[in-house]
């Protein structure tokens, strides 16, 4: 069956986002006792997966690499409509930087959602939000990639016109399977979960796998793999003459304009 | 085995159209350069002639290597990534930086993950360290504070950099221009860049504004939107909003500023409505003067500020258009 393979990233749920703290002996970020939530363009690139699943009758696989406990966001992917869930999931992985992580997903993707037409990414994660990592995993599995997405068209689920907005402008791209996207929130607006899909997901499969039977090289994954390292942290020192002022508008407005004038700004 | 050694940079351009990042880049890269005591270079792909890549000596570029054809002038990654890499991995330059725009975000990874390196994503200052190392600062977790990313072993080190961060500034120094050989085939232009679309842009003349009137979701609907547009013309600047702002649509994602939006330095800022998180702060901190309007007296944004008024900017934005018109009529 053909098969397009999802990468979601469980993330700590940003309400909770006062409650992350660094490990001061290896500056590695914990999230201790966040609850996980998917990153949110995951849900759109899961969305322009279902939707070729529902033109083509593709398969929908979906693939993450995160602690253990993230079982229960990825389920909400299972409820919209994805078949199954692939999680690495192991000591050695943690602590990875975007080329250990693309490393690790795309051997993933190997050993387990292979053959594939196409990997979907979201562009960019709301906590890491480097956005390198979908580029990373195309090269490792040795395929091209289009990243910023805001459009994805097929005919025929072969031949895909992308269009990709670089701000100034927007590229339009023409690509066959097999490749990687990343998508932006512009591409679609992604389902919600209902009952039916949640009840669904319940007996769909979610494997949980670790470093060995993934066979990774273990010089490439988790923190050890990864060459880059977060030196450490500060607040920006920034000088002002924070002046505040207080009172009734219109006498605010007349001492700040005063203030402003002798600033020599106005 | 050479030594890892010099600061690069790649020259983003847009059929045919240098970016400014790109030359912002040289100008830091020239300084770390000099406090290093080695050398600046510069890659440019595109059909450009060896004049076109010698201007760029102007900046700051002690080394031009340019791959001159025509269809490198449309953006593909595999066929930039089969030049840069291999020219990389010759020339062992010790830090490489490009554009945190769409284009450098989508090559950067790519070059990253062939040369096995590290990269860091929307630096906002780079910086060297006691040791030499680069030091790349990222503002990070949830914006709250500033993260220094470092690559300790693997080189080169690589750096995407937020447009604006840095100023571009002319040099004299006397630099040569080293023509590369583009050795592609027609399978290197995967995937295939059919067209290049310009997107209608209203003119926003944010970045070159003395003034900029700030929104944010505190200024809650519309209407009230509109006093920062009157505000911003009664001082002769430009409106620019808050992601959240963005978000409720009362302003285009163009006039956003912040990390993931645009950097402005203008004589005078005015924030309304907006807690004031680093993600916002970075993109207008090297204002003259920053003035904050909020509600809530223990916001964030005022310990960045210059002058502070606590009040509903409601009440407080008409009272000061009004007091201008005044100033201005007399
Ligand atoms: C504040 C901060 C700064 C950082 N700076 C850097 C840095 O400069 N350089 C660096 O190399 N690392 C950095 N990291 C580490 C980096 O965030 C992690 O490596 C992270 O695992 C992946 O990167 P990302 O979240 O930035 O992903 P992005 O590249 O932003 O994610 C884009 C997409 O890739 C896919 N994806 C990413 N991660 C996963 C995953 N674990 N499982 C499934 N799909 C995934 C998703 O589809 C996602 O939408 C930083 C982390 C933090 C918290
Ligand atoms: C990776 C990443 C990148 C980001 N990039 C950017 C970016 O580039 N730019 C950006 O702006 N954001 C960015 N954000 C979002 C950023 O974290 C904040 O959410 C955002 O800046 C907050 O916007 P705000 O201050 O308008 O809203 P809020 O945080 O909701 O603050 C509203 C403020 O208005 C005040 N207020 C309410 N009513 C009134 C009133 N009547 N009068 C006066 N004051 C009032 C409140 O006291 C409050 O302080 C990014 C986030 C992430 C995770």
């Amino acid at each position: 069956m053909p098969n397009v393979v999802v990468c979601v990233k469980p993330i700590p749920d940003p309400r909770h986002w006062d409650r992350l703290f660094l490990d001061p002996e290896t500056g590695v970020l914990k999230r201790a006792g966040i609850p996980p939530a998917l990153n949110p363009l995951d849900k759109n690139a899961l969305e322009v997966a279902l939707q070729l699943k529902e033109r083509f009758g593709w398969e929908v696989t979906v693939v993450s690499m995160a602690p253990p406990d993230t079982t229960k966001a990825l389920r909400e992917a299972l409820a919209m409509g994805a078949d199954r869930v692939y999680l690495a999931s192991d000591k050695a992985l943690a602590g990875a930087d975007t080329l250990a992580t693309a490393y690790t997903l795309a051997q993933l993707i190997r050993k387990k959602a292979s053959p594939f037409h196409l990997v979907i990414c979201g562009n960019i994660s709301l906590d890491g939000s480097t956005s390198q990592v979908p580029a990373q995993i195309a090269h490792y599995l040795g395929i091209p990639h289009i990243t910023h997405a805001t459009h994805v068209e097929t005919e025929d689920g072969q031949l895909f016109t992308i269009t990709m907005n670089i701000k100034k402008g927007e590229l339009v791209f023409r690509c066959t399977t097999p490749f990687l996207l990343a998508v932006t929130k512009d591409v679609n607006l992604p389902r919600l979960v209902n009952v039916m899909g949640i009840i669904a997901a319940e007996t769909k499969p979610l494997e949980v796998i670790d470093a060995r039977e993934l066979e990774l090289d273990l010089d490439k994954v988790g923190l050890k793999g990864s060459p880059t390292r977060v030196r450490g942290l500060f607040i920006p020192e920034i000088k002002r003459r924070r002046e505040i002022l207080t009172g009734e508008p219109e006498e605010v407005a007349e001492e700040l304009l005063n203030k402003l004038h002798e600033a020599g700004v106005l | 085995m050479k030594e890892h050694e010099g600061f690069w940079v790649f020259i983003e351009q847009i059929e045919g159209k240098i970016s400014e990042v790109g030359l912002e880049l040289l100008s830091k890269a020239r300084e770390l350069a000099d406090q290093k005591g080695t050398y600046t270079a510069a890659i440019l792909l595109g059909d450009f002639s060896k004049e076109d890549a010698k201007k760029l000596t102007h900046y700051g570029a002690d080394k031009v290597f340019l791959f001159s054809d025509e269809r490198l002038n449309r953006y593909c990654c595999l066929a930039y990534s089969r030049l840069i890499t291999p020219l990389v991995e010759r020339e062992k330059p010790e830090a490489l930086f490009m554009g945190a725009t769409p284009l450098g975000a989508d090559l950067a990874p790519r070059v990253a993950a062939q040369l096995e390196t590290g990269l860091s994503a929307h630096c906002v200052d780079l910086r060297l360290g006691e040791d030499g190392i680069l030091e790349q600062i990222v503002p990070g977790f949830g914006g709250t504070m500033m993260a220094v990313i470092i690559c300790p072993e693997k080189r080169p080190q690589m750096a995407t950099v937020m447009p604006g961060v840095f100023k571009k500034s002319e040099s004299h120094k006397k630099g040569e221009v080293i023509e590369e050989e583009v050795t592609l085939s027609g399978e290197d232009f995967i995937p295939e860049a059919v067209e290049y679309r310009t997107k209608k842009q209203k003119t926003v003349p944010l970045e070159g504004a003395n003034v900029v009137v700030c929104g944010g979701y505190g200024m809650e609907n519309e209407e009230n939107w509109k006093l920062l547009e009157e505000l911003a013309s009664v001082l002769g600047g430009a409106v620019g909003a808050t992601r959240p702002a963005v978000d409720e649509g009362w302003a285009p994602e163009e006039v956003m500023i912040g990390q993931s939006g645009k950097i402005v330095r203008p004589k005078l800022y005015i924030g309304a409505g907006i807690s004031g998180v680093m993600h916002h702060v970075v993109g207008i901190q090297d204002s003259d003067i920053i003035v904050v309007i909020n509600k809530d007296p223990g916001a964030q944004f005022f310990e960045v500020c210059d002058f502070g008024v606590v009040g509903d900017a409601e009440k407080i934005l008409p009272a000061l258009i009004e007091k201008l018109k005044e100033r201005f009529s007399s």
